[in-house]
């Protein structure tokens, strides 16, 4: 067998193993809490995030692909494509970012630390606002004017995280250094909380149960930077979180973020569908003949 | 000696019919507070519970435990019909469900919901080997 079709066979496989498996994706878009990706297990997504513009303003429509691999029970590693299309502008590749998150501790607790690091070359046309820091992103410019700006940027988290009477409890607080310009260290945060909307599973096979659904709250936005730190001349927002565990594989995730000042748009709408492929490595030494 | 020889190869052939992970050793270093290994399943008595738990450990266990329970060896997974996971409190079996076990490739579960976990091990109670 050539190599292309094995590559081909194992996109096939991996889209079919995916219906096998099983998810448990945390309802939040933006915020992280200490839930980290299984060992050997692969999550792919596909979401997107899109604007009710502002008077002046022209909606945008960012999609981005997330890779999130699980090396070990306490480090998760995780890859983004991202790109962005503009009503009557342009459509465009924005950029790429490469994060990992570590758990410091082997052990519950009732509050949960991870830290969190991520390297990101996107340009300014990137829009997908996967979290806010410094000022609010520009949204009135052309895209040929934004993606002529490349960002290099290092970005460090806290994530703090509990899990209390089945109510998970979240937050991020965000410190990031971009390499490509003079704006000193940008801050950011963001908060949430969520819960399944039921806690006992039931025993049959069911779609529309209420243990497949979750829901809860994010709010997040920026705190400025080293040069002019505080909430204001920023973005911030208010975002409703809904999970459907679609199939055991699958998950659904739905957030309306409404804007609640006026740097932020009036509504931000994002859409999640991800897919989990468990003991990903496995299946694919077997594939390449290895340990059986 | 030639009798004890035996018996270990036809035990070990008589371990790996049923799938089991002959070679899973407890961590020793895993272990409960004793206020966890001390709590009491609220689903005990409530069996129609369990199928819940069944569909909840098929979803998040048997890739590595097996459907069975026996435990995958290259994953280093435990057999969970052996006594020596049997014979642990339900409180300890939640805690480990709970905290998981990075050392060892076992992750934690907390995720789930308080009384999933706890229709896990009432599950986890029916793969108990007879005698």
């Amino acid at each position: 067998m050539t190599l292309m079709n094995r590559i081909s066979i194992l996109c096939l496989l991996m889209l079919s193993s995916a219906l096998a498996c099983s998810a448990q994706e945390s309802p939040y878009f933006v915020t992280y809490n200490h839930h980290l990706e299984e060992p050997g297990n692969l999550d792919i997504e596909i979401s997107t995030t899109t604007n009710v513009p502002r008077w002046g303003q022209k909606f945008y429509f960012a999609p981005y692909a997330e890779f999130e691999y699980g090396v070990t029970a306490r480090w998760t590693t995780e890859l983004y494509l991202e790109g962005q299309s503009t009503y009557g502008d342009s459509t465009l590749f924005t950029g790429w970012r490469f994060e990992n998150r570590f758990r410091p501790l082997k052990r519950e607790h009732w509050i949960n630390p991870v830290l969190y690091l991520e390297y990101e070359s996107i340009n300014g046309a990137d829009r997908i606002q996967k979290e806010i820091e410094g000022g609010a992103p520009d949204v009135s410019s052309r895209n040929s004017e934004l993606r002529a700006s490349t960002n290099h940027e290092l970005e460090t988290k806290l994530i703090l995280s509990s899990d209390v009477h089945d109510w998970n409890l979240a937050g991020n607080f965000i410190v990031a250094k971009n390499f490509s310009q003079n704006e000193g260290f940008e801050f950011g945060y963001s908060l949430a909380f969520s819960r399944p909307l039921a806690t006992l599973a039931s025993g049959s096979s069911c779609r529309f149960c209420r243990e497949n659904f979750s829901a809860g709250m994010e709010m997040y936005g920026g705190l400025g930077s080293t040069l002019g730190f505080g909430l204001h001349n920023t973005a911030h927002y208010a975002a409703p979180v809904f999970a459907w565990l679609v199939s055991d594989n699958a998950t659904l995730r739905f957030s309306p973020g409404f804007g609640l000042n006026h740097e932020s748009s009036p509504v931000l709408f994002r859409f999640g569908y991800s897919y989990e492929i468990k003991g990903f490595t496995s299946k694919l030494s077997r594939f390449f003949g290895g340990e059986k | 000696m030639k009798q004890l020889i035996i018996f270990g190869i036809v035990a070990s052939l008589a371990a790996a019919a049923f799938g089991q992970n002959v070679s899973y050793q407890p961590d020793p270093n895993w272990l409960p507070p004793n206020q966890a290994a001390a709590k009491l399943n609220p689903l005990a008595q409530k069996s129609q519970a369990m199928p819940g738990g069944r569909k909840l450990f098929q979803r998040n266990c048997a890739e590595c435990h097996n459907p069975d329970g026996s435990g995958m060896e290259k994953k280093h997974a435990a057999d969970l019909q052996l006594p020596v996971v049997q014979n642990q409190s339900d409180g300890t079996l939640f805690w480990k469900i709970t905290n998981g076990n990075p050392d060892r490739g076992m992750p934690a579960f907390s995720q789930l919901p308080e009384l999933q976990r706890w229709q896990l091990v009432l599950f986890l109670r029916t793969l108990k080997r007879p005698l």
